[in-house]
């Protein structure tokens, strides 16, 4: 019954920006773990390249939300069997138009000590990038757009 | 068999799922570029069941199939 629970598919995807506030209270919601000695934490920015030398405004994201979400339990799943003592994990992406300077992706890993926390973020991070079936349209001045790539 | 048609590659065909026959990846690569200009100079993958498959497998036409652009999440 356990191992079914842990298959379970979360959605990881918020309609608009991710409010700097969230992040807060996602963090504060934490402190009835006492278990948990580190918290670490990547936020995504919406950033303004410029594309042929005009200013990205925002970024319009969209998804293949299942694949997305299949892939995400995989890659979660094997972060907490890479780092078994991991507390817990939150993964959240934005989708629709998120404008430059607000915030589009949020990772927090906690667990006993940093070292699990730091490593863990970081490998998420990187996987979610690669892995997850999420594109962004990048809305220039004039309403041309271009389509981000990540490198 | 309808394919989900997803960011860059949904714009230029101009729709979201298109449907095409193919009895492998391989016919289905040639069936899409016959149908969405420009698709031989794009990079794209195909999803079968919402994974990436990059040889050529074949299919049964019960599959969930997607062609998509490069990946821009984070």
């Amino acid at each position: 019954m356990s191992a079914t629970k842990q298959h379970k598919v979360r959605d990881i995807f918020v309609e608009g920006p991710i409010d700097p506030d969230f992040v807060g209270e996602s963090i504060a919601k934490h402190a009835t773990r006492h278990d948990i000695g580190a918290h670490e934490v990547f936020l995504g920015q919406v950033r303004g390249d410029e594309v042929d030398g005009k200013p990205v405004q925002a970024i319009a994201y969209t998804a293949y939300r299942d694949m997305a979400l299949e892939r995400m339990t995989a890659i979660r799943e094997e972060a907490f069997a890479r780092w078994p003592s991991m507390t817990c994990l939150h993964v959240h992406h934005s989708l629709g138009t998120i404008k430059t300077g607000e915030l589009c992706f949020m990772v927090l890993a906690s667990a006993p000590h940093r070292q699990a926390a730091r490593e863990a973020v970081a490998w998420v991070v990187d996987r979610v990038k690669s892995e997850l079936p999420i594109f962004g349209k990048e809305i220039l001045p004039d309403s041309t757009h271009a389509w981000k790539v990540n490198r | 068999m309808k394919v989900l048609l997803f960011g860059l590659i949904a714009e230029k065909a101009g729709a979201s799922e298109i449907d095409v026959q193919g009895s492998s990846t391989g016919e289905l690569r040639q069936a899409l570029t016959g149908r969405i200009v420009g698709l031989d100079r794009m990079m794209y993958a195909i999803a079968v069941d919402r994974r990436i498959v990059h040889e050529d497998i074949p299919l049964t036409g019960s599959e969930e199939i997607a062609v998509l652009p490069p990946f821009a999440g984070g």
